[in-house]
Formats: C-alpha cells, structure tokens, sequence
C-alpha cells in the first residue's frame, strides 16, 4: 500500500502540474496509492504517522530533501520502507539513491530495491544524509541558488566566493564519545558512513575542514560544491568516528540538517537504532528486498 | 618545519589535521594519520602516520608507525617502526624492524622481535673456512 505526500511548494516545476500525469504513470507501473498534499513545514511527518496508523507500508516523500526529512521524521515502524520522487529545488538525497527525475523514480519505486541505513539524531529531528554547520550554512543563508543557468551558476559561484573571503572560521570544541578535540572550523559535517559507503557499517563519521589554502583550492572547492558534491567530505582536513558526539562553537552558530537550517550550537548528535528502509535505485546493503 | 596540510581524505582512515587538538585515547581498525596535537593513547590494527606537524603524548598500539613529527611515549608494533628524518621519539620501541632515517631523534630503548628464521644460531666459523 502504497501512500504519496506530495510538496506543492517544491521545487521549480509545480508539483500540481505533473500530479496527473504522476497518477498515471504509477497506475500503470501498478503501484498507484492515496495522495496527500503538504500544507506547510511539518505537516509531512504528521502526514507520515497518520498513514502508518492507517496501515500504509510505503511511503514516498515527493518533493525535496526538506520533504524526505519530514517523512523520515515521521516513521515509527521499521518495517515502513521510504521512496523518493524527486521534485524539489535540492534533490541530494535522491541523486544519492540513483534517482535522476520523476519519472524514473517511478520505475525505481516499482522495482523496489530496499536499503537498509540506522538514522542519526539531532535532539529529537532524525536525519540521514547530513547536519553541517560553518561555511556549508553561512553560504547556504547568503547565496541565491535559484537558477541552473550558466549565468546563475556563475553568480551563484561568485555569491560564494564572496561569503568565503568573508568567513571568519569558528573556535569549536567537540566531545566525541572519549575524546575531547579542539579546532577551528571552516566546515564541519556530520553523518552516518554508510550513507555515503553502503559497504560500510553504520558509524557516525565527523568531517571537519579547515579554510581551504590559496585560491586554487578555494576554487576547487567551490566549484565541487556548484556541482552538488559533498564539498566538505572532499575537502575534509580532519575525520573521527563515534558513537555520540556534542557541538559547541564560539561564537554560537546555525546547524543545517539535509539542507534546512534546524538549530543553533551547542548541539548533540547521536547515532541510533532507529532503521530505515529506502527504496533506491542501486542495490546497497544485502540482497534486494522482492516484497510488495 | 614544513606546515603540509592534508586536503581530501579517502578510505576510513581516522585523520587529526593539523592545527586539532585532541585530548583522549583513540581506538581503531583502521589506519590513522596524525597531523595534529594528541594527548592520549592510540591502539589500532591498522598503521599510524605521525606527520610532521604531528605532536602525540601517549603510547602507540599498531600494525606499522610512521613518526615524521614529535612523539613522548612507547612505541608497540607488530611489523615495522619508522622514525623518519624529522621525527622524535622519547620512549621505548618494541617491533620486528627498525628503520631510523639520518636526522631523526631516538632516545630510548629498542626491543626487536626476532623471526623465526633468524633465530638458528650461526656457525662457528672454522679455521678452513677462514683459510679459505
């Protein structure tokens, strides 16, 4: 049973636009189930636990990452398997799991290849992907990213050139399980190992990186950032990994969890046994799940 | 001494940049790569980079060690133990090959695991074989 939150302030093409022929397109892959539409920030996760209780087995977020991050919010029930149909402004998560557009998410969905991840936990918001705060956030709040044109993209890059000049790294101090690390941040990033190595246990990995050195490499990073790599894996000075982890910075800062500002430091992240099942276009941990 | 930063790590190697402090015992499978400052022990069945910006004040527990940087504390290895020319070790090493570079620093002891193969005892050189 099949239940589909759709986002109608996704992305750039409206979600409104495409929904019949979305019906369709699932109907004929045999999968069509209930739609509902989000009215607001929250109502994703409000919309998931409703679904659960109703009985539904699957749940796809269709919209961006904000949308997935409701709904991964929302699931209570292991045994709940999540898709994604890409159609929002950021789709990181859905490029990550093989997803390229809608209509081959659709396919995706019907072909139901499951992934199992455990999610992180800041407070009480759950995440997958990735919390990052420094210059990640900063230029996430000061650059327009609106556009995929040449010319945006040159803005864009220009925009956070800028805000990289500008940047005053932070004074941190991390407690990482038994360790105590002092540094200062350009960038820090936090996430699950497997997410980014599906071949790799469960394990929380901290990314930290120093300002990048000369302009060459601050061009490098930038425009790796611009293609939608993970720029501050990439360009990571720094990595541990744990289990529970604290965040202080000086000054304090915001954190963005899945590309949405979600807190200030201090802050305490762990990795739980909550478990989620994906749906994604690659077979990444065990053999694929047939189930319907 | 050269400032080298280490940009763009790969693998799941845990890495102290420099310009880090730490302060604890770090625990790994894997290998690890010390740029930074660190005040505690490290044990781990992967090999142990000390870089040259690398300052460590604690014993090592590991496959190899490489020390190119400073390091106050006992050095444990199964194989090999490096001390490469702008490193320092204060502290006793314990490993099955030593080597130290022209203009490295080593007070200490060493104790050298010795393979099976080089444990036969030599041959009592005779008068003919001299002769010869």
């Amino acid at each position: 049973m099949y239940y589909y939150i759709l986002n109608p302030a996704a992305g750039k093409t409206s979600v409104n636009t495409i929904q019949d022929k979305l019906r369709d397109q699932l109907k004929t892959l045999g999968i069509s189930g209930e739609f509902a539409k989000t009215t607001g920030p929250g109502d994703a996760t409000k919309m998931v636990a409703a679904a659960i209780e109703k009985g539904y087995n699957t749940i796809v977020a269709v919209g961006g990452d904000g949308t997935v991050n409701e709904v991964i919010n929302g699931i209570t029930q292991e045994q709940v398997a999540v898709g994604i149909i890409p159609m929002g402004t950021s789709n990181t998560m859905a490029k990550h799991f093989g997803l390229t557009n809608w209509q081959q998410a659709c396919a995706v969905l019907a072909a139901r290849r499951i992934s199992t991840y455990s999610l992180m936990a800041a407070g009480q918001n759950y995440f997958l992907s990735n919390l990052s705060l420094g210059f990640e956030t900063d230029v996430e709040k000061k650059v327009d990213t609106a556009g995929s044109s040449l010319r945006s993209r040159a803005r864009h890059l220009g925009q956070s050139w800028g805000t990289a000049r500008d940047f005053k790294t932070l004074s941190c101090k991390l407690t990482l399980d038994n360790l105590s690390i002092d540094c200062d941040i350009f960038s820090l990033s936090v996430g699950n190992q497997k997410y980014q190595n599906p071949l790799l246990d469960n394990r929380m990995t901290v990314n930290i990186a120093e300002r990048p050195v000369g302009r060459k490499q601050l061009g490098s990073y930038l425009i790796g950032r611009l293609r939608g790599q993970i720029a501050h894996d990439e360009y990571a000075t720094s990595r541990f990994y744990g289990t529970k982890l604290t965040i202080e910075t000086e000054p304090s800062t915001s954190i963005m969890i899945d590309g949405k500002v979600a807190g200030r430091t201090p802050i305490a992240i762990r990795l739980t046994e909550r478990q989620i099942r994906f749906i994604t276009e690659k077979v990444t941990s065990g053999l694929p799940a047939l189930e319907r | 001494m050269r400032k080298e930063t280490i940009v763009g790590i790969t693998g799941n190697e845990t890495v102290i940049g420099a310009g880090v402090r730490v302060k604890g015992n770090l625990t790994s499978e894997h290998d690890m790569i010390i740029d930074g400052s660190l005040v505690g022990n490290i044990k781990t069945k992967g090999a142990i980079t000390i870089g040259v910006n690398g300052i460590i004040k604690g014993n090592l527990v590991a496959r190899d060690a490489s020390v190119s940087g400073m390091l106050e504390g006992d050095i444990k290895a199964t194989n090999n133990v490096s001390i490469m020319e702008t490193g320092r070790v204060r502290g006793n090493v314990s490993c099955s090959d030593l080597a130290i570079t022209t203009g490295a620093i080593f007070m200490g002891t060493s104790v050298m695991a010795i393979p099976e193969s080089h444990t036969e005892p030599i041959a009592e050189a005779t008068t003919d074989s001299l002769e010869a």
